[in-house]
């Protein structure tokens, strides 16, 4: 008769101890979050300085410069492309165009293009300025002035 | 010898040069099919018929007359 009643007592607890697990089924998982949308690139900035660090940006921009110092204009970008071209024209204050550079870039994200200039012979002194499109479209522009 | 306070300087000896920490554009290839210009192919590529011309100046080892390419050729496909 006990042994009888402790078998009961077992298979109670077992129902019991079912019931409880079936309570406690996991929620079905999330849905998986949907891929962000891919982001049109973009320029966000121009800088400028005497000298680029190796992600192509620029830790000490400026806006006047020596005869004989090179020009760094480093073009930050947002967004993708799978192809994108980047132009920079440098110019001097009589609208003269010192010189012209494209890059081709595929970007998957924030990214720093840099375009430089150097004149052997030495810069004359005056204003400058450097025009950035992209694609073709104007994206960014920077003065900056060559002093004794 | 640069004159400083020359109106119009000449900056002939300017050297430039640009880098970029994005990668470069992938090169593409298409291979030429049976009805197919230059022209067309620049339409379906770069959605500008007139852009042609890119992809001959990219390929004018393997085309000497844009008017004439033939299937089978594979042509090297700038960015745009």
């Amino acid at each position: 008769m006990i042994a009888h009643a402790r078998r009961w007592g077992v298979m109670v607890a077992a129902l019991a101890g079912a019931a409880v697990a079936c309570k406690k089924a996991p929620p079905p998982p999330p849905p998986p979050p949907a891929a962000p949308a891919a982001v049109p690139l973009s320029v966000t900035a121009v800088s400028l300085g005497k000298a680029i660090g190796a992600d192509k940006s620029i830790a000490q921009s400026l806006t006047t410069f020596g005869t004989r110092d090179t020009f760094y204009a480093s073009v930050a970008t947002v967004g993708s492309s799978t192809g994108a071209s980047l132009a920079a024209v440098w110019t001097f204050q009589t609208g003269q165009v010192v010189h012209a550079d494209t890059q081709a870039i595929a970007p998957q994200g924030p990214a720093f293009t840099e375009f430089h200039i150097s004149k052997p012979s030495g810069w004359p002194v005056g204003k400058y300025k450097v025009t950035i499109s992209l694609d073709g479209a104007p994206a960014g522009a920077q003065d900056f002035e060559v002093k004794r | 010898m640069t004159k400083p306070d020359d109106p119009m300087p000449d900056f002939s000896d300017v050297e430039g040069g640009s880098s970029s920490s994005a990668p470069p554009p992938a090169t593409r290839t298409y291979t030429v099919k049976a009805g197919d210009s230059l022209s067309k192919i620049a339409k379906q590529i770069y959605g500008d018929a007139n852009k042609w011309r890119t992809i001959y100046q990219a390929n004018t080892d393997k085309i000497k007359n844009p008017d004439l390419i033939h299937p089978g050729q594979v042509l090297t496909i700038p960015p745009a």
